[in-house]
């Protein structure tokens, strides 16, 4: 039985492809301006490195904010439900998980079994998110991958506390300006993504373990930022933590094969 | 510095407003404008600062020599090295409205980084004022962004925007998401036009919003560099229903930089020592 996972968020597209609960393998593009293309494409070429083809696959389904719309998804479920499925399958123990994704930053709740009991998401604001990272360390003149260890050098955090990342990005540029170390600026800015994502947390019930996924999970600084603010230690997923909504799909894949009527996280349109 | 040799030459003296986006240069004489000089900046706010000042000086044929009491404001001020003293943005504001069009009870200003509307008093007293601090909606920057995002330049706004038939409001507040919603917009297939034109629509809407926080007491007048956007002018005007005042034909995105000079000036004459601050 090979089952696949297809994530497209907002700024990179993840494909994962299991067979009988192991993965094959996985692949992650950065999203095309149209999210059918950004689907087809990693897809494409995930199924080619493992030598398969789309028949092979018995059945997919689709997540992210481009689900509705991937042609070879079976059915799409909401990326909330897919991360917590995909973080508990890999770590049973979990019961918080911090997604934080290109363009927004959700906080969930899962019971044992994997499945959403409450979940908090930012909507207006882009701050806290992956993109608002990415243009922080433009603006810094750094790769996004080096913010991190560059912030763990820090001796002086430099303060950035505006609330608007925009804001923030011209801040820094004038801390630049002003001769401040680039590892003080970088620790700024990862408290500063670190904080935005503290105040989703506000008054919610943070049970242990807790998890986190998402292309901010990759990032060092923010996450030891986030452990020191939570005084709590993430528990570390035995994988990528941006595949984890997409293996989250092909797990909720592989069950609706074993358990056909499984209406497990809450799918929002039948199979096309 | 000695104000002796000052007094024999003539009464100059410079305010500079350093903002987000561009720095503002006015030299004045006699309470009157004799050049001003705006410098859009991507990086390095002490030089373009340093640059407007030069450009204004050229402007004004006066000769710079260092010795021109010069206040700065706005968000850089303290990048505005040939600067000896400072002073808060909405004081050098007022200050400039209150020469310019002692009329003006209300004004909302909107920089780059700045959106506010503030009821003034009779004497040219700061009242009501409703600010957005923590975001950059509705703001110049916003404008910024969204143009580049649509590989348009600032100068092409005005027509191009003018150039659409059925506007598409843009939905998203944030500057971060809005950049990318933009971009889908475009992906599904709008015209650019129709885009930018929504852009300016919901910038508009957005500085309307903040306006109607206090009171809108009439004359209404409308600073900063949007200001200068006549669409987004326009459709401000028709959201609130009115008309902004007339500031004399003077750039309304120097008028802060026109206060801090008439600052500089009366702190000098007032003998307030160069380097004590007003804030």
């Amino acid at each position: 039985m090979i089952v696949a996972g297809c994530d497209v968020g907002a700024l990179t597209a993840k494909a994962v492809v299991m067979e009988d609960g192991g993965v094959l393998g996985s692949g992650i593009i950065r999203a095309r301006p149209d999210a059918v293309l950004s689907a087809t494409e990693v897809m494409d070429r995930l199924i080619g490195n493992l030598g398969l083809l789309y028949s092979d696959i018995d059945r997919c389904v689709s997540t992210g904010y481009g689900r509705g719309i991937v042609p070879f998804a079976q059915t799409n479920l909401s990326e909330v439900s897919c991360h917590g499925r995909g973080a508990t399958w890999l770590m049973p123990s979990v019961r918080t998980i911090i997604d934080g994704g290109g363009q927004d930053c959700k906080v969930l709740s899962v019971d044992k079994k994997g499945l959403l009991r409450d979940f908090r998401m930012t909507g207006k604001c882009g701050a806290g998110t992956g993109r608002a990272l990415e243009l922080m360390a433009e603006s810094l003149g750094v790769d996004i991958s080096e913010i991190g260890p560059l912030s763990l050098r820090a001796t002086r955090p430099a303060i950035l506390v505006h609330p608007c990342s925009v804001m923030t990005e011209i801040k820094i540029k004038y801390l630049v300006m002003e001769g401040i170390d680039d590892a003080d600026i970088a620790a700024g800015i990862t408290r500063n993504v670190a904080k935005h994502i503290m105040r989703l947390l506000y008054r919610f019930n943070v049970k242990q373990d807790i998890a986190i996924t998402g292309g901010i999970a990759k990032n060092i600084g923010v996450v030891k930022q986030l452990e020191e603010m939570l005084d709590m230690e993430f528990v570390e997923l035995p994988a990528d933590p941006q595949l984890i909504g997409a293996i989250g799909a092909a797990v909720f894949a592989a069950d609706q094969l074993t358990s056909p009527r499984s209406r497990r996280g809450y799918s929002t349109t039948t199979g096309r | 510095m000695s104000s002796d040799s000052k007094k024999q030459q003539r009464f100059i003296y410079a305010g500079c407003d350093l903002g987000i986006c561009t720095a503002k240069v006015v030299i004045t004489e006699n309470r009157t404008i004799l050049a001003c000089e705006v410098v859009p900046y991507k990086s390095f706010p002490h030089k373009a600062a340093a640059a407007a000042m030069e450009g204004a000086l050229r402007r004004a044929g006066v000769s710079g020599d260092g010795v021109i009491p010069c206040l700065s404001t706005g968000f850089g001020h303290k990048a505005v090295r040939f600067a000896d003293r400072t002073a808060p943005d909405i004081t050098c504001l007022l200050r400039g409205l209150r020469v310019l069009n002692p009329q003006v009870r209300t004004v909302i200003d909107v920089g780059g980084h700045t959106l506010l509307a503030s009821n003034i008093g009779q004497n040219g007293d700061l009242l009501e004022t409703a600010i957005v601090e923590d975001c950059a909606a509705g703001k110049g920057l916003f404008i910024e962004v969204m143009v580049k995002a649509l590989e348009f330049t600032m100068e092409e706004l005005v027509a191009c925007s003018l150039a659409s038939e059925n506007p598409i409001r843009i939905t998203n507040t944030c500057v971060v998401l809005a950049e990318s919603e933009v971009i889908s917009l475009i992906n599904e297939g709008h015209s650019r036009f129709d885009v930018l034109a929504g852009t300016v629509l919901s910038v508009a809407a957005k500085i309307a919003s903040v306006a109607r926080r206090i009171d809108i007491l009439p004359e209404v007048a409308m600073t900063g560099g949007v200001a200068k956007n006549a669409v987004v002018a326009r459709e401000v005007e028709r959201q609130l229903g009115l008309k902004f005042a007339d500031l004399g034909g003077v750039d309304p995105q120097i008028v802060a930089a026109f206060g801090a000079a008439l600052l500089a000036e009366e702190s000098d004459l007032a003998g307030i020592k160069p380097g004590m601050d007003r804030r």
